[in-house]
């Protein structure tokens, strides 16, 4: 069986458990990091896209508030190429009680959340298609930011500065404990089955809603994570180019985020006991289409092109007995199981926001050395990602203009999301996987209107022409793309949508007759 | 200002079922007039006339079907909500050779297409796969993949839509012998789509060039596969030249859309059409229509810049399914039919599953028509008679009979009309 042996073991690939590889990275550890699926494909993957103002938080969770609006400036600087600078409105619909205009401009007043007061009618110069009866609107610096992009960077750049190994598709599948000290984790290849050892110093459980798990497989009791599940829409252009909040205590469907060519309307709160539960209920479809009417009238004739599911991971204080999720602190957890339960070398951290996963690396790497008796001093709050050197943020039309620059030199493999061919090929090579929706997350091949349709067939071609990809492993990847994709597809499918996967339908049933590639 | 111009029967929808509603309704010597919004299918689908390729019998993939003649009886005994049940299997050879008939005759110079319902034609398909087709262009038969030979599939640089060395690694799965061959292509850019091609093949310098560019790649007893681009108005021309200059049988394989082999057929049915007199507008959207009781008498057009009333005896509607727009589900989960607000069929109950979560399943949604009696007629109106992609009843995609239902109830709707009108044999 092969073997490692580092410094920190991260399981986990989300934000968080990337941002602590980073961390740990920059301060000159040795790190593996390891997910049981792609990077970011857990909650990061799944989330409403949203880099919190913290004018979300103001009223009710105040410290959040402020942790967002102190890591949202952060952040701006060190991962300015994954967030794109669309500001926030918060804006009181005819639907929202008017009176909490006022205990919100308080609240972001008392917890230092930029924030401006601005005449309805700007706005609705600015978005012409929000509701035409708000009454009151906020400015405040929300943006959007791309998880997956950003969970490479951080990934990308620990392998830089100290050689991080990052294994995705790698699940722990038991942790080793030598008496009261965890000393590394045995790993599984869930592609091709093969195990892995991996021998550390510390081992860092950052599985977000599935800590409880990890931490059992510790033998460490009693960490119970919450799992809230929520649906996001992802509609097929941007109704609006700032984010827009309702301006009312946070409750389901409030937010609408543009974010790259979509923009997505979120969410809702239902407890869960499973964190791999991905039901998306025909009543929370129903319902986020009527919030996406209140705030932008005509909502239901937009095109829905996606829907998923994301599961908070909320930290339960075990003593209370709460049914609805929501209430859970959503402020993170880090469990230091040497002071907690007398076991060394294992940290838990789980809860949070995305907004906040720097913020919790931080605290997580510091306990790191903690266990490690050493002291290495944080650098992440000014240390620019790979790619963010420069401190431009990401602009909607970048890859048009690249595009356009190069027009006559390479083909387009992907016409809704700008992706080329040249690009496809970099990436198949870099990445050596065979998954389609690999490059879908990452370059955003086939996020498009046509979900697709006419890339995916393109995009099996191309990956069975580059170095010694089989028939089997080509078709399996365009297959396994389509029955991935129609998950997220079928739940909501409806009017103008429709047409495009009747299309779709013929393109792949019809046409290619792709079904049969399955005998 | 509103025109109200008069014919026999308007046919709306200009794909294969309503051209061939129309084409032999004007060759019976009816006044016609094609409304459409655009295009039908057919500048997007293969263009080969599948009558019945697979019997979704529940096994997954369904199972082939090698001859429809023969399993046909069998299948529409067990369905009997499905258009070729309510067509009956009788109807659909003589329209199925009225088909072949207006090809051969067509605009494209000695152009036909091959096949029987006895036995179906099984083609590769850009990934591969084997599809099987009762009628296909002369074009595509040598593809035939029981056929004898090693087949040479030949990749397009600038095209997109056709991969030679997934597309041949497929066939030798299939216990074919195959390989796969690039060839370069004189041409000014990095991307050029099957309809830009086939225009470059119709240049005999072109396809020379690139004759002399693949002949000393080939293999003596290799058959040369190609993607679909061998011309559009000079298809037999372009093809049996090369066949000629290569030595050896050239087949097409069809394309991700555009589907020029699916414009030639839009092609000759429209020259049939035009030939017996009929009309065609493209690009007029028929959005409701005036009514005396059980009849419709007029349709209104929107066309740009101004609104048409065509007053019709007989109205055949041809305007496909949800891919045309013609049907549309709503985000209340009530299918509607869009164009004359016609009461549908086979919509999953309200609170049933629409669709399920196995992307090859049947799906449920899939089986909405508009609703019609066993004469086609819309119910509730005697002089609507509905034809193709908009009958209920069909998984057009997962069976392999698009066009056959197409071709068939687009004949048949003309005969209705041309019964009940007492006009004469078709020329
Ligand atoms: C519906 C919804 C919307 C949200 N919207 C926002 C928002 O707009 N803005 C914001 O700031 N926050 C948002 N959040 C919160 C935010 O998404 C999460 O707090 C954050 O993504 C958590 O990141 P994480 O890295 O801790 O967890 P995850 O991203 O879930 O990472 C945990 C990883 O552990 C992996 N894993 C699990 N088991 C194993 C194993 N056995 N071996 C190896 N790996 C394993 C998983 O595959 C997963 O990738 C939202 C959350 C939800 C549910
Ligand atoms: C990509 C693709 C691949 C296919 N592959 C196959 C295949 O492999 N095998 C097979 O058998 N079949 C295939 N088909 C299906 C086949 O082409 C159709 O099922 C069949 O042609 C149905 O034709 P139709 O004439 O009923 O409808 P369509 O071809 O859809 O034509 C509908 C017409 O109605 C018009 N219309 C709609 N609404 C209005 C309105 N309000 N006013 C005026 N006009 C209107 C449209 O503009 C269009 O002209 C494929 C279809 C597609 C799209």
């Amino acid at each position: 069986m092969a073997g490692l042996s580092t410094d920190v073991l991260v399981i986990g690939g989300g934000a968080t458990g990337a941002g602590v590889a980073w961390d740990a990275a920059l301060r000159g550890l040795h790190v593996v990091l390891a997910d049981r699926a792609d990077l970011g494909e857990g909650t990061s993957g799944r989330f409403h896209g949203l880099l919190h103002s913290g004018g979300r938080y103001v009223v009710k969770d105040p410290l959040a508030a402020e942790e967002c609006i102190a890591e949202n400036r952060i952040l701006r600087r060190i991962a300015a190429d994954c967030i794109e600078d669309t500001g926030g409105l918060f804006v009181t619909t005819p639907s929202d009680d008017p009176a909490y205009a006022e205990r919100f401009a308080e609240g972001c007043r008392a917890t230092g959340v930029d924030c401006e007061e601005v005449e309805p009618a700007e706005v609705l110069r600015e978005e012409p298609r929000l509701h035409p009866g708000i009454s009151r609107a906020f400015r405040v610096p929300d943006a959007n930011i791309d998880a997956w992009k950003t969970a490479w960077a951080l990934a990308r750049g620990a392998h830089e500065r100290s050689g991080a190994r990052v294994l995705p598709y790698h699940a722990a599948e038991a942790i080793h404990r030598r008496g009261d000290q965890v000393v590394g984790a045995r790993l599984r290849d869930v592609r091709t089955g093969d195990e892995l050892e991996v021998e550390a110093r510390v081992t860092v459980n950052a599985t977000g809603a599935w800590a409880g798990r990890i931490a059992g497989l510790a033998g460490i009791e009693g960490v119970r994570v919450l799992p809230g599940r929520g649906i996001m829409i992802a509609m097929n252009h941007r109704l609006v180019n700032t984010v827009v909040n309702r301006c009312q205590m946070p409750t389901d469907g409030d937010i609408l985020v543009p974010i790259r060519t979509v923009c997505v309307m979120g969410t809702t709160d239902v407890h869960t006991d499973d964190p791999d539960d991905q039901t998306v209920a025909e009543d929370e479809v129903q319902a986020m289409l009527e919030d996406g009417e209140r705030l932008v009238p005509g909502f239901r004739r937009a095109r829905a092109l996606r829907v998923w599911t994301g599961v908070r991971p909320l930290f339960q204080d075990t003593k209370e007995g709460v049914a609805s999720t929501r209430d859970v602190t959503r402020a993170h957890t880090l469990l230091d199981h040497a002071e907690r339960d007398g076991v060394g070398g294992f940290v838990t951290i789980t809860g949070g926001k995305l907004t906040t996963f720097r913020l919790m690396a931080e605290e997580t790497v510091d306990a790191v050395c903690r266990h490690l008796g050493e002291e290495r001093p944080c650098t992440t709050a000014t240390e620019p990602l790979p790619g963010s050197e420069d401190g431009e943020h990401y602009m909607l039309g970048e890859r048009l203009a690249r595009r356009e620059d190069g027009l006559l030199d390479d083909q387009l493999v992907c016409e809704c999301e700008l992706v080329t061919r040249r690009k496809l090929e970099e990436a198949m090579r870099r990445r050596g996987t065979s998954n389609l929706d690999d490059f879908r997350r990452v370059l955003r091949l086939g996020m498009g209107p046509c979900q697709g349709g006419f890339c995916m067939y393109r995009a099996a071609g191309i990956m069975h022409g580059l170095d010694g990809m089989s028939a089997e492993q080509a078709n399996a990847a365009l297959l396994g793309f389509l029955v991935e994709r129609w998950k997220g597809v079928w739940p909501i499918l409806y009017g103008d949508q429709l047409r495009q996967a009747r299309l779709d339908d013929w393109i792949f049933q019809g046409v290619l007759d792709v079904g049969h590639l399955r005998e | 200002m509103r025109r109200t111009l008069h014919y026999d029967a308007v046919v709306v929808g200009a794909g294969v079922a309503g051209l061939t509603a129309a084409a032999r309704l004007a060759e019976s010597g009816a006044r016609v007039c094609v409304l459409a919004k655009g295009v039908g299918s057919t500048h997007l689908a293969p263009g080969t006339v599948d009558v019945l390729g697979y019997e979704p019998d529940g096994s997954e993939p369904p199972r082939r079907v090698d001859s429809p003649a023969r399993a046909l009886p069998a299948f529409v005994a067990e369905r009997t909500d499905h258009p070729y049940a309510l067509l009956g299997v009788d109807s659909i050879r003589p329209a199925l050779e009225w088909f072949a008939e207006r090809i051969e005759h067509g605009p494209q110079q000695g152009y036909r297409y091959l096949g029987e319902m006895e036995r179906n034609h099984l083609l590769p398909t850009a990934v591969g796969a084997a599809r099987p087709s009762a009628l296909v262009p002369e074009t595509m038969a040598a593809g035939d993949l029981r056929g004898t030979g090693p087949i040479c599939v030949v990749g397009l640089h600038p095209l997109r839509d056709l991969w030679a060395s997934l597309c041949a690694a497929n066939i030798v799965r299939l216990g074919v012998e195959a390989r796969a061959v690039e060839v370069g292509l004189d041409v000014d850019r990095p991307d050029e789509n099957a309809l830009g091609l086939a225009r470059r093949f119709e240049d005999p310098g072109f396809r020379r060039t690139f004759a002399d560019r693949l002949a000393p790649q080939l293999r003596d007893d290799e058959r040369v596969a190609l993607p679909a681009v061998l011309g559009v108005r000079d298809p037999h021309g372009v093809w049996s030249e090369l066949e000629t200059w290569l030595g050896r049988p050239v087949f097409e394989i069809p394309t991700v859309p555009p589907s020029v082999p699916g414009m030639r057929v839009s092609d000759a049915l429209r020259a049939a059409l035009r030939a017996a007199g009929g009309r065609l507008v493209v690009g007029a959207e028929v959005g409701g229509a005036e009514r005396d009781g059980e009849r419709v008498t007029a349709l209104q057009a929107h066309t740009a810049g101004r609104d048409t009333t065509y007053a019709a005896r007989w109205v055949v509607l041809a305007t496909g399914g949800f891919n045309s727009g013609a049907l549309a589900l709503g985000s209340d989960w009530v299918v509607r039919e869009t164009v004359l607000g016609l009461p549908v069929r086979g919509a999953p109950a309200p609170g049933a599953r629409r669709f399920v979560p196995e992307y090859f399943g049947e799906q449920p949604m899939s089986r909405v028509g508009v609703a019609v009696d066993p004469n086609q007629r819309a119910e509730g109106l005697e002089n609507v008679i509905v034809a193709g992609a908009a009958l209920p009843g069909a998984e057009p995609w997962r069976e392999g009979s698009g066009e056959g239902i197409a071709i068939t109830s687009g004949h048949r709707a003309a005969e209705l009309v041309r019964a009940e009108e007492g006009l004469g044999a078709a020329v």
